[in-house]
């Protein structure tokens, strides 16, 4: 079944066999590229972390490369006081949790019904849904119809829109056909309805599934930036973490101001604040979230994959 | 035989009747989908309402009316009331069509379900008539100013068209409760199960024809002179006066020529190194150590999950002047004298946008060939060593034959793709230096349309990115379905 899949890396791979000098040379240097590449994907995290917790006038001179110097937090307490920061969490935790809840919620139940022959018309609507994924119009005219909606500088624009995810419910379908039959046609017996079975019997049956998107939901959302960029144009209070990052980004004289200015920053820090520490730290802390879920996501990755793979 | 005898009893016949009560569920559809449209919204009663007003707009934000009337407000043209009544008439109108949609729903159940249907949707007809007459008292409030020229009143052609709506919604359901009171109802309200279902998905359908079918109607805007905050009447269609200009007008042929080069060299340098991918599962695989894998497997994937705007931020903390590796460089005795900076310069632009691609997605990318490297049976590695095969042979022989189908579907997509780069990533990294060399065509669209407001021309080049992909895509698929027999969509 489907939900076995994982990447099993134990038993991947070819057989063993007895090593020659060729082999001994390829392994070794497949190793080393293998090391060096590792590296060059983790380094700058840890180079971001070492450098929001050391020293900051170090960290000002260029002198935190490798190891942190001076450790200490403060940097991480200063984030109270860039005032627009803490909006801009909020907002992207609300999405996140509130945008993939629904998104799950919509794509298991759509997924349920279109596993529904008896569904009146059901391959006319099912191909409806799935035909989405492989036109749009295009941004302007994405763009006008939100502003026609009326989900321009609104907070809704972030979670309706999301609500349907054709790709999900295609990911749930297949899945739940995969459950057997008689599950469903035992609960039909007793007399359950469309609604109890579904609760029941196949939301319980098709949670391997509904984790991975909801999982793969979930860092959609607290990645969104695009959104964000294009809807919530007059509404900064509105913008997403993402979209308040790179703001930062574009106006490092911005953030000295913001730094400077911030009320009681300068008597909480024991080290001097300087833009590139606040970049960083904010940086981090948008990353953090992420490397915390990344080790329960692991075992999704499949499932993902393919996800991504239609998606493009 | 006797299969072909029940199922002629199953179908309902198509009388007279339902004929009639297609029509009315058909029109409670059209009445719906109304509410979304500003083309359609009755209460545009100044031209001072912003033109993207639909009525639920209109009933839902009182400051999304009235934002360009402040002015009007503080010098006493209008009166607040008129507008507070016109928003009170949009919210009746909407409960209306409300009401009249869950009595079109509750139609397709039996006779006694459709009667208690038909009571709602005859309720809500009639009270989105009260509402029209709401509209029409804040209209003739506002028509009276004594400065037209600044208010804009206006009796806009939605009026007609719902009021229209709404009394045939009352006939047809008073005409149809008439004929119901001749039938004998049931003890029970109850509905066909493919009924009851196809509702429960309705919502569904609802929301993929407002969020991915209903941008389509805004190609439209292709055939207008259109300035943000206008209109599109009979005096603004330009007919295809767009799609010439992108032909005809030097500067933008340039732009188009630079952005296709941009894009297609972005494309194409992907395509080029779309096999890495295979590559890196291949060589990963070939490693003995299961903890070493696992390892690399998770510090190479990291990077595919962080948005490109936190990669632009890592990108500035390694390369900007200030950064890592400009430190690096200073402090060794032979470094360059003066900082270099990566991220301005224009220099191999679209290298460094290829290699930021392959940090991010190589990891990623594996897994699916490394999943189908762990699918191969075992068995087939054997007869290769029975044949003589080596390390390599089994590679070349068992391996990469057996991850090539993954590798075309894969690539066909990518060949679809070839117009679509998408934006974050060009957007994030572009600046003042590198500007022409970064500008890829969904980054182009955003920036003249978004940026600079030129709605009509960045519609015409989004119309034509859209109907190329499609084009592409049924190519691609096509080629799959010569070539292996298998359709990729």
């Amino acid at each position: 079944m489907d939900n076995e899949v994982t990447i099993n890396i134990k038993e991947s791979g070819p057989p063993r066999f007895r090593r020659g000098t060729t082999d001994i040379v390829f392994d070794v240097f497949n190793i080393a590229v293998f090391s060096i590449f590792s590296l060059i994907c983790i380094f700058p995290f840890y180079y971001l972390f070492i450098n929001t917790i050391s020293d900051n006038d170090l960290v000002g001179k260029g002198l935190i490369n490798f190891y942190p110097v001076g450790i200490n937090l403060s940097n991480y307490l200063a984030l109270r006081d860039v005032s627009d920061l803490g909006n801009s969490f909020l907002v992207t935790i609300a999405r996140t949790v509130l945008g993939t809840a629904l998104m799950v919620a919509a794509s298991g139940f759509a997924g349920y019904l279109v596993t529904k022959h008896k569904l009146w018309h059901r391959s006319l609507w099912y191909r409806f849904l799935v035909i989405t994924m492989y036109f749009n119009a295009g941004l302007i005219p994405w763009y006008l119809n939100m502003l026609m909606l009326g989900l321009t500088n609104n907070f809704w624009a972030y979670i309706i829109p999301g609500i349907i995810a054709p790709y999900n419910i295609i990911l749930v379908k297949t899945y739940i056909e995969s459950i057997p039959k008689e599950l469903e046609e035992s609960a039909i017996m007793d007399g359950a309805g469309t609604i109890t079975i579904f609760r029941k019997i196949i939301w319980p049956l098709a949670k391997p599934i509904l984790a991975t998107i909801a999982i793969f939901g979930a860092v959609g959302n607290w990645n969104s930036f695009q959104d964000s960029l294009i809807l919530m144009q007059s509404s900064p209070e509105l913008y997403t973490l993402q979209h308040r990052l790179y703001v930062y980004l574009q106006s490092a004289s911005n953030l000295e101001a913001i730094m400077q200015g911030g009320s009681g920053a300068s008597q909480v820090l024991t080290n001097s604040l300087n833009s590139k520490v606040v970049k960083y730290t904010i940086s981090m802390a948008t990353i953090l979230p992420i490397l915390l879920v990344y080790p329960f996501m692991q075992r999704f990755f499949v499932k993902g994959i393919m996800l991504g793979a239609v998606k493009g | 035989m006797k299969k072909e005898e029940t199922e002629i009893r199953l179908r309902a016949p198509i009388t007279p009747v339902m004929t009639v009560y297609w029509f009315y569920r058909i029109l409670i559809v059209f009445a719906f989908i109304m509410m979304f449209f500003p083309a359609f919204n009755p209460g545009r009663i100044s031209l001072k309402i912003s033109p993207y007003a639909s009525l639920l707009t209109t009933g839902v934000s009182f400051s999304g009316i009235t934002q360009n009337l402040g002015r009007a407000f503080t010098q006493g043209w209008v009166q607040k009331g008129s507008f507070i009544l016109l928003m009170i008439s949009a919210i009746v109108i909407i409960s209306g069509s409300v009401f009249c949609g869950i009595g079109g729903c509750m139609s397709l159940g039996n006779n006694r379900m459709r009667k208690r249907g038909l009571q709602f949707s005859a309720a809500g007809s009639a009270l989105m008539l009260p509402g029209l007459v709401g509209i029409f008292l804040a209209y003739s409030q506002v028509a009276t100013t004594e400065h037209p020229s600044r208010i804009e009143p206006n009796f806009s052609s939605g009026f007609y068209i719902y009021s229209a709506v709404a009394i045939l919604i009352l006939i047809l359901s008073l005409s149809l409760l008439l004929w119901l009171r001749t039938k004998v109802l049931e003890e029970k309200m109850r509905m066909e199960e493919k009924y009851a279902l196809f509702l429960m998905f309705l919502p569904m359908i609802a929301l993929a024809f407002v969020f991915a079918y209903l941008p389509l109607w805004g190609w439209r805007y292709a055939f207008f002179d259109y300035t943000a905050g206008g209109t599109l009447g009979r005096e603004s269609f330009v007919g295809l006066k767009w799609f010439r200009f992108l032909f005809q007008n030097s500067a933008t042929v340039k732009d188009i020529a630079r952005v296709m080069r941009n894009t297609l060299i972005m494309s194409g340098l992907g395509l080029i190194t779309s096999w890495l991918p295979m590559a890196f599962a291949i060589f990963l695989t070939e490693i003995r150590s299961n903890r070493f894998k696992r390892l690399v497997q998770t510090l190479t994937t990291i990077p595919n999950f962080i948005s490109w705007v936190l990669i632009y931020a890592i990108a500035l903390a390694i390369f900007s002047t200030d950064g890592f590796l400009n430190g690096l460089l200073s402090m060794l005795p032979f470094g360059p004298d003066s900082q270099i900076n990566w991220l301005m310069s224009a220099d191999n632009t679209w290298i460094k946008m290829l290699l930021w691609g392959i940090w991010k997605g190589i990891g990623w990318s594996a897994i699916i060939y490394i999943a189908a490297i762990a699918g191969i049976d075992p068995q087939l590695y054997e007869a290769a060593t029975i044949d003589g095969a080596g390390r390599f042979g089994r590679i070349r022989h068992i391996v990469i034959p057996s991850l090539l189908p993954t590798y075309f579907v894969l690539l066909l997509m990518a060949i679809a793709g070839i117009l679509s780069n998408g934006m974050e990533q060009y957007l994030v990294f572009s600046n003042a230096l590198n500007r022409d060399k970064i500008e890829v065509l969904d980054l182009y669209v955003y920036n003249i349309g978004i940026t600079d407001g030129r709605i009509p021309l960045s519609t015409v080049v989004g119309m034509a990115k859209s109907l190329v992909s499609v084009a592409l895509l049924f190519f691609a698929n096509r080629a799959s379905k010569a070539l292996r027999g298998e359709n990729i969509i």
